[in-house]
């Protein structure tokens, strides 16, 4: 037995080794930069050359997702929200019982650590959100983050506690609405001033284009927000952080009460 | 200057051969002790002498490094940050865990002198 396990290592770690020595070429990205890659690269943050492509966000990777594919990410939110109302849907009677009795929580070590560490959980998620256009993160990341928090009251306090300190699921989906709305106002934001100005302008539009010159301030009393890609992510923070928050309680509550009727 | 500097870095590099040390005896004591709530005991000693005091190390070894101009006073204030979350969280953590699972009368205490909480998970 013990031959065969060494066996089974030392010829998993020879094959490894193998798959990085064959692959090596294509596992350290090389030096030469596709064409298209190139492009969003000089693109993304270039006010002198590129004036009518540019993103004017540092991040290249909040510029492409927000700006230069933006259409994609307003989609990809929609399934998202799509597919919470499912959720929502699907545990709705039992949602409706108003939870009362409170358990009783995790130890008051647990808790108190708890408390203390909340508002940090909150302030990294605003951080990470709010710097979405200047470094790696973004709306979706900060949100997420956010909902950490949800969790881990849940876990700590109890399945009710949030529903009993007023933090409810429509409420929330309420935040999440807002968040979308939102959105979908930042994405015809310029489109609308287009129109009241009798001037082109596109749906989805950031900086001015060739024949399209309205373009969103790229910097409000000499902080860069990148035009609209601040308020995207400001927008899916809010949005996210609601959305993986209501499924966490619809979760944690439908089972809570599901195993408090078996009893 | 230059000996705080060389002191800085001298406690600096103490505190990450601690931190070393530290998380090989936590292994092994990981791998070796026999039951739950002492490979616990062994996993927080990796936590505190293995992460907190090493986070502290480089953070004085940051200060001393001019290249970095300003921002290296950023480095250290965020990884002391760091060392006091982790400092309150591993600790709050593992109690949780072992409390959880005492209370669930999951993991007997084996080998056992007392266990004055419930006398019927001893031995």
């Amino acid at each position: 037995m013990r031959l065969v396990e060494v066996i089974v290592l030392i010829s998993t770690v020879l094959a490894v080794a193998l798959l990085i020595t064959v692959g090596f070429e294509h596992l350290v990205p090389s030096e030469r930069v596709r064409p298209v890659a190139e492009f969003y690269l000089n693109a993304t943050y270039n006010q002198y050359e590129l004036r009518n492509y540019t993103a004017m966000s540092p991040e290249a990777v909040t510029a492409i997702v927000w700006d230069f594919r933006g259409l994609d990410t307003l989609f990809e939110t929609s399934v998202f929200y799509l597919a919470l109302i499912a959720g929502l849907a699907l545990t709705r009677g039992l949602l409706l019982e108003r939870a009362e009795k409170s358990g009783h929580g995790l130890s008051i070590i647990v808790r108190t650590v708890t408390r203390i560490t909340a508002p940090m959980i909150v302030a990294v998620g605003a951080s990470i959100g709010l710097h979405g256009h200047l470094t790696p993160g973004g709306g979706f990341q900060g949100g997420s983050v956010i909902a950490v928090l949800p969790m881990v009251v849940i876990v700590v306090f109890s399945a009710s506690f949030l529903v009993i300190k007023g933090v409810t699921t429509t409420k929330l989906l309420v935040v999440r609405s807002l968040g979308l709305t939102g959105i979908g106002l930042t994405a015809i934001a310029v489109f609308l001033v287009g129109i009241t100005l009798h001037m082109p302008a596109y749906v989805f539009q950031n900086m001015a284009k060739p024949d399209a010159q309205i373009s969103m301030p790229y910097s409000v009393a000499g902080a860069l927000i990148s035009g609209t890609l601040w308020f995207f992510n400001i927008f899916e923070m809010f949005a996210v952080a609601a959305g993986f928050s209501i499924a966490f309680i619809a979760l944690m509550l439908a089972r809570t009460l599901e195993s408090s009727r078996g009893e | 200057m230059l000996e705080a500097q060389l002191v800085l870095v001298l406690v600096g590099s103490a505190l990450l051969c601690l931190g070393a040390f530290a998380a090989i005896v936590s292994a092994i004591g990981f791998h070796r002790f026999k039951n739950f709530y002492l490979r616990l005991h062994a996993a927080t000693v990796g936590t505190i002498w293995g992460s907190v005091y090493p986070l502290i190390g480089a953070a004085l070894i940051a200060i001393t490094i001019s290249e970095l101009g300003a921002y290296r006073w950023f480095v250290p204030g965020a990884i002391i940050v760091a060392a006091i979350i982790v400092l309150m969280l591993a600790p709050a953590g593992s109690h949780a865990l072992a409390r959880g699972v005492h209370r669930a009368r999951v993991a007997r205490v084996k080998p056992c002198l007392a266990d004055k909480l419930d006398p019927e998970l001893c031995g």
